[in-house]
């Protein structure tokens, strides 16, 4: 169950930003997948994190015209740092948790932007990196810590549901 | 010999090194490996499509039902220009006839227009950093890959993907892309790549070439891809520099992307004329 609630949020927030969040200059559009990631890192082991950012990460490869893999790159080593960093970090923390889903942003973000500035085949020229990645940055530290909440609320309603699922049926199977 | 730490550490040089490599050898290709990027757009782009539909039968029924204020000043003004247009449009008739007369008189062959195919806009790149979209038409309907994509304003770019009801447009303002163009008044001939934000840059225009701001830029159809006389913009900037031949020039294309909804496919060679019809 937690795995279909995984791959619909997943696949809301790509559906959300290749359609409705479209405009309004570059550098607003930061990737809304990053503090799913982040998400993903803190709540999920890898057994049940890893087949979902690989479906991100090549949705979101296939769906851009960016360097191919650049995502699931970015997103499976963010998952491995965010496996690290909360081995001494406490993420449930008021403070840590939004600078964990900002320091995501800005991983992401590099990365996205090393990818297009220097390995892609007509790069873009590295002074257009700045403003791009600040703005990201930007709406990322404001917006992904009210999505990290977000993941958290429906992971916990998912969670109930599927509780009061089996406590349901299991009196049936009793004799 | 070594410790545990170390050997982690150097496991973790190693394996972004790989990343690293792995990254440099896909980004030479616009296309993703192995057809990857066509099952993608299986997957997801059915999803985008219907909410595209379900988000643009909102904005329709917002913009036909409420937003009238400024419907009737847009009605005089139209009116106008349509006025203007069908004026040009006579003239451009006359000149065509001229045009095909002469063009019968001198021996060339008769330019055949190519089949075009309406494509819906069904989403965009998620990424700043690359100009693409998806469009609902895919290889059921003779799309393929480096078929160009026009608009009335101009070119929107070229199709670089394509699944059985999905394709992939590199955007005429992506780095990737590349049209050979000329300017209009004056022939004067380069190639317009992509600036990446929403202006092009038009390349190896020779310095003797007296162009100016506002002149507008045609397609060439000397690349094979693009028809030749499709609009691609307007020079919107020229830096004449003391050393090189070449001039710089900036293109801003007519074509406005951020609310790009349909597109034509120029899905195939020219057809030729049914027999009998001369």
């Amino acid at each position: 169950m937690i795995y279909g609630y995984h791959l619909v949020i997943c696949l809301l927030l790509i559906i959300l930003q290749t359609t409705l969040l479209v405009g309004g200059g570059a550098v607003h559009h930061y990737d809304l997948l990053a503090p799913f990631v982040v998400y993903l890192g803190v709540y999920h082991l890898p057994r049940g994190a890893i087949p979902v950012l690989v479906f991100s990460g090549l949705a979101m490869d296939g769906i851009s015209g960016g360097v191919f893999g650049v995502h699931l790159t970015a997103y499976l080593w963010m998952y491995v740092g965010v496996r690290w960093a909360i081995q001494f970090l406490q993420v449930g923390n008021v403070i840590l948790m939004p600078l964990l889903v900002t320091a995501g942003v800005v991983f992401e973000s590099l990365v996205v932007a090393f990818s297009a500035v220097v390995l892609a085949s007509a790069p873009w020229p590295v002074e257009s990196m700045f403003p791009v990645v600040s703005g990201q940055v930007l709406w990322g530290a404001v917006t992904g810590p009210f999505l990290m909440l977000f993941f958290i609320r429906g992971q916990k309603i998912v969670e109930r549901a599927r509780k009061s699922f089996y406590a349901e049926k299991r009196p049936l199977r009793t004799p | 010999m070594f410790s545990k730490r170390m050997i982690l550490v150097a496991l973790v040089i190693v394996l972004v090194a790989v990343n690293i490599i792995l990254l440099t050898i896909t980004g030479k290709h616009t296309q993703a490996p192995s057809g990857l990027g066509r099952g993608v757009l299986v997957i997801v782009s059915p999803f985008q499509k219907q909410f595209t539909a379900f988000f643009n039968a909102i904005k329709d029924t917002w913009n036909q039902y409420f937003f009238l204020v400024a419907t009737a000043q847009e009605n005089q003004r139209l009116k106008k220009a349509l006025g203007q247009s069908l004026e040009q449009l006579n003239r451009c008739s006359e000149t065509e006839i001229a045009n095909d007369r002469l063009r019968h008189m001198l021996g060339f062959e008769k330019v055949i227009p190519r089949p075009m195919i309406a494509a819906q806009v069904v989403g965009k790149d998620p990424s700043a950093w690359s100009k693409t979209i998806i469009v609902d038409k895919g290889t059921r309907d003779s799309v393929r890959q480096g078929v160009p994509v026009v608009i009335p304003e101009g070119i929107v770019g070229v199709v670089v993907e394509a699944s059985a009801r999905y394709s992939k447009v590199l955007l005429l303002t992506d780095p990737n892309s590349a049209v050979d163009a000329l300017v209009q008044k004056t022939r004067a001939r380069g190639i317009v790549k992509g600036g990446g934000a929403d202006y092009c840059i038009f390349d190896y225009v020779l310095r003797k070439h007296e162009i100016s701001v506002g002149d507008m830029v045609v397609s060439s159809g000397l690349d094979g891809v693009f028809p030749k006389g499709f609009r691609v913009g307007r020079i919107s900037e020229i830096v004449r520099q003391n050393a090189g031949i070449f001039q710089k020039v900036s293109v801003t294309p007519y074509v406005d992307f951020e609310i790009l909804e349909e597109v034509f496919i120029i899905s195939g060679p020219a057809e030729e004329d049914p027999p009998g019809e001369s």
